[in-house]
């Protein structure tokens, strides 16, 4: 499965850099995150609640960022098993300036097992991207705070 | 009187089956029973680097866990019952419970038995599963490929095995005008019966007997396979399937869980059951069909077929499940030339192993594929030479004077009147009108179609020294037994096994017409090993050609001794003695009869019994077909197609079907419209998709999409009789005749439909979005 989305920031992509790499951001606005650990450069353990459509229940797992180049883009890579199955996602994140705002890409390919797979691989699609929005729209309102 | 053969009764077995009275496996309660639950492989190939089941155990309520260690040495591995010879087949073991790897999402991992059904799902989430996840494979061509992930070390080519029948037809191609080419898919189904599996065990320790209700279409089977599973002696274990909720080929197979609910029912001493639930039946059920078959026809221009070759690829999943290698061997290969006389034919077939599901009969199976690779063949010759499909097939029909027809595969098709059928479909198709209408309705950008499916049909397996011959490791007779009880009426015992097709009310005909006595005298047992005689169940449609020979031939030796008695009753010679309506009398004098009531009576009392006539009156037979059966027929289906939607209707459905001498109609009629149904449920609506990953991606009712009542028209449905000529009833089967039929008259039809936009083929199941695309002009 292959996932796209899009969001575009009132700020500059070295702004926007500093707030996807705060553990403290993503701590507040991963959908669902009721725990984020630092275990290495990088590299987090997580415990994400979710409830969306098939996709519900405890996921624990690991977050990882992977060549980040800054601020223009770094990979993401995001596993995690759960009652109703497993994720295996490998996102790409890129920054790109544009009239003086910051339009932000994220390309994921994720496999799913379990209940995911058999029963909600036709929806998980738009499971994937109601839950990108949520982050990436959160991440925003964390843009806007900072600036207030 | 008049003959109850023939007539439609209704089924005697639906007012306990619809008012809640079946006694179907999970209907099965015992005190102190267990629940046992399943875990089943997330991944579709997995190495097991370790399993944690401490949390498990340690779950309030939970009573074992035990994992594929745990039962090896215990639980034999399952055994696959088909072997074609000559096919270099594979049989890597396939250990009830995976020890090293898992090879297929839903391969069996551990299994939890705890006091509740509940309780048990629960702990299987406490299982902790470390998996080093491997390359999977899932398409059976790309699984022959050099470099594909082996499913099976020890075949790393992934070829289970290699089968071929017939000779190389290469002159008929060098004679040919026209040679028609084409690949098909024949897409994987789920067989969906209505009742899911479901297996419970009790064990007795003191006796060391071992009862395990089963949802099983052949308990005998079984019986064969369990206790060489478990290393329970047979005369120790019995195997019970009184009402089983349809199968379609799915509960032949001997399943791993069912072994292992047997296995923990003797290590905890108490009973304990298993049901799977809808979506563990999507994975762990058996599946049908999946295969690619590239098929080429050679012919002249006046429309005389001159040779077939066939080569398919046969997708068997991750495990050969018990009667697989037969279906695309001896049930698809025997069988690829059709009712059509074609001198030289050549079927080649590669069983491959993947990381699915194994696949394994489903209604029909391999003649459904057969048929609709022939039938889309002529359709395309047709179309190659210009000649009108049902010409085509008028003048490739083996004549009726023909018969018995040996075929270029070396079948004997003992009879058959496949033009009459034709003819018969035809008048009540009004062919040329609709021709007429068709060109009609095109100028109005209205798009109808006819297709056409003209079938033959081996069944009724069969004979056993051919089953031995074709590697079946099992025999194909079938067992009767008749008591007849002093009251006189009677019992009987099949070893036939139906789970939906209607015998014990057919099966009560048979008898009750041939003693002259009510029907409602006739009760039918069947299912229980501890009841019923040896016999090998149902499935190819056998039940009613070699069971129900088999009752006639019992019933016969039943009614050659009550002669013997009544005779002596009235004071004559037996051949002075004629039987008739339920009564003996003298030939010539009806003042002097005795009823069959009487006699039986008499048996029994043994006051004065002829010399040498022992009391009682119970007769057994087993009986061995000396051939398959060869239903035939003529189907056509009428749909239109909504070219800016990509909906297909079904405006017309035509079976012409021949099963010989009907027994019971409204039970073949219901037969024949489930088999319709299911047939074009695989041409418009199933499929069943595996992602690049092995998941199973249609793995519930919102994917996998099942044909509904409100999808069709009402079904025209009519019969030619030619009896079988070699069983004393002359019938041949019926279970299976409209699924062989129906996939490729509505393919043909659809195709037909559209040929205005240049479609020769379409690839199954037609649905709107892939015809949509077609006729707004976009890549399929």
């Amino acid at each position: 499965m292959r996932v796209e989305y899009q969001y575009t920031y009132a700020a500059t992509p070295e702004e926007l850099w500093l707030l996807l790499n705060d553990e403290n951001v993503l701590q507040r606005r991963l959908p669902g995150c009721k725990r984020l650990v630092p275990v290495g450069e990088g590299k987090y353990a997580a415990e994400l609640g979710l409830d969306v459509g098939p996709v519900k229940g405890l996921f624990n797992g690991e977050v990882e960022l992977v060549d980040p180049r800054p601020p223009q883009e770094y990979r993401l890579h995001v596993k995690g098993s759960g009652k109703p199955g497993e994720i295996d996602a490998d996102a790409h994140i890129r920054l790109e300036r544009k009239d003086g705002k910051t339009v932000l890409t994220c390309t994921a390919d994720a496999h799913v097992t379990g209940i995911m797979a058999s029963v909600g691989q036709r929806i998980m699609g738009g499971v994937a991207k109601l839950l990108m929005g949520q982050f990436f729209k959160g991440v925003d309102q964390e843009l806007k705070r900072a600036r207030s | 009187m008049a003959s109850v053969f023939g007539t439609a009764i209704k089924r005697r077995e639906d007012p306990r089956l619809i008012t809640g009275n079946g006694r179907y496996t999970d209907d099965v309660q015992l005190p102190g029973m267990l629940y046992a639950a399943i875990l089943r492989s997330p991944h579709a190939h997995a190495r097991i680097r370790g399993i944690n089941v401490e949390k498990a155990k340690r779950h309030p309520g939970v009573v074992a866990v035990f994992t594929g260690r745990d039962v090896a040495g215990k639980v034999a591995p399952i055994p696959t019952a088909w072997l074609p010879p000559d096919s270099n087949i594979k049989t890597p073991a396939h250990p009830a419970l995976a020890v090293d790897s898992v090879r297929y999402v839903g391969d069996g991992v551990a299994m939890v038995v705890a006091e509740s059904r509940y309780v048990a799902r629960d702990a299987l989430e406490l299982i902790e599963v470390d998996y080093e996840v491997l390359p999977a494979v899932v398409d059976p061509e790309k699984a022959m490929e050099k470099g594909a992930p082996a499913v099976h070390e020890e075949v790393p080519d992934n070829v289970a095995f290699h089968w071929q029948a017939g000779s190389d037809p290469a002159s008929a191609f060098q004679d040919a005008e026209v040679v028609v080419r084409h690949r098909f898919r024949q897409q994987r189904l789920i067989p969906n019966a209505m009742e899911p599996r479901s297996a419970v065990a009790q064990y007795n320790a003191g006796s060391g007997e071992m009862t395990v209700w089963v949802t099983s279409q052949n308990p005998h089977i079984h019986r064969f396979l369990l206790s060489n599973i478990l290393g329970i002696p047979e005369h120790k274990l019995r195997i019970v399937a009184v009402d089983v909720g349809g199968g379609f080929g799915s509960k032949i197979p001997c399943y791993a869980d069912e072994a292992l609910v047997a296995l923990a029912a003797k290590e905890l001493g108490r009973p304990v059951k298993w049901t799977e639930d809808r979506r563990e039946n999507f994975l762990a059920t058996s599946h049908g069909r999946d295969e690619v078959i590239y098929a080429e026809l050679a012919g002249k221009r006046d429309g005389t077929m001159l040779g077939l070759r066939i080569r398919m690829v046969a997708n068997m999943g991750a495990y050969l499940s018990t009667a697989a290698p037969g279906v695309p061997t001896i049930l698809f290969g025997l069988i690829t030339v059709g009712p059509y006389r074609i001198p030289r034919a050549h079927t080649e077939v590669y069983g491959v192993f993947t990381n699915t599901t194994p696949t394994d009969a489903y209604r029909g199976a391999g003649r459904p594929e057969a048929t609709y690779v022939i039938e889309r063949m002529t359709d395309l010759f047709a179309r190659e030479i210009g000649m009108d499909v049902v010409e085509v097939r008028k003048k490739n029909l083996i004549p009726a004077e023909e018969f018995p027809y040996t075929t270029a595969l070396g079948l004997q098709y003992d009879s058959g009147n496949y033009h009459g059928a034709l003819q018969k479909a035809l008048e009540m198709v009004h062919y040329e009108e609709f021709r007429k209408e068709q060109e009609r309705l095109r100028t109005q950008g209205r798009y109808i179609g006819l297709g056409w499916s003209t079938y033959v049909e081996i069944c009724g397996l069969g004979p056993s020294q051919i089953a031995g011959a074709v590697g079946f490791q099992g025999g194909l007779w079938e067992s009767a037994a008749v008591r007849v009880h002093p009251g006189g009426k009677v019992t009987v015992f099949t070893g036939a096994s139906p789970h939906g097709q209607g015998e014990e009310t057919t099966f009560a005909q048979i008898v009750a017409d041939r003693f002259g006595i009510p029907v409602e005298d006739v009760e039918v047992v069947h299912g229980d090993t501890d009841r019923i005689p040896m016999g090998w169940g149902t499935y190819g449609s056998r039940a009613t050609p070699v069971g129900g020979s088999a009752l006639a031939v019992a019933a016969d030796r039943i009614l050659e001794k009550a002669r013997k008695i009544a005779a002596h009753m009235l004071e004559v010679s037996e051949e002075d003695v004629e039987f008739a309506d339920g009564k003996f009398q003298v030939k010539g004098v009806p003042t002097r009869q005795v009823t069959f009531q009487n006699v039986v009576l008499q048996a029994h009392l043994a006051w004065n019994l002829p010399a040498g006539v022992e009391p009682g009156l119970e007769a057994q037979a087993f009986y061995d077909p000396v051939n398959f059966c060869y239903p035939f027929g003529a189907h056509a289906c009428v749909v239109e197609v909504d070219v800016e939607t990509g909906q297909i209707k079904v405006l017309r459905y035509v079976a012409v079907d021949d099963c010989g001498p009907v027994i019971n109609p409204m039970i073949v009629e219901g037969q024949v419209h489930g088999g319709i149904v299911q047939g074009m449920g695989q041409a418009l609506w199933e499929g069943a998709v595996y992602d690049e990953q092995g998941q199973l991606v249609t793995g519930s009712f919102m994917d996998y999409a099942m044909p509904k009542a409100r999808f069709f028209p009402s079904f025209e449905t009519a019969h030619t009789v030619t009896p079988a000529p070699h069983n004393p009833l002359g019938v041949k089967g019926i279970g299976e005749t409209g699924t062989i039929a129906a996939t490729p008259a509505v393919v043909n039809a659809v195709v037909d439909a559209l040929a205005p936009f240049g479609v020769a083929d379409l690839e199954m199941p037609l649905t709107p979005e892939k015809i949509w695309k077609i006729t707004h002009g976009r890549d399929a």
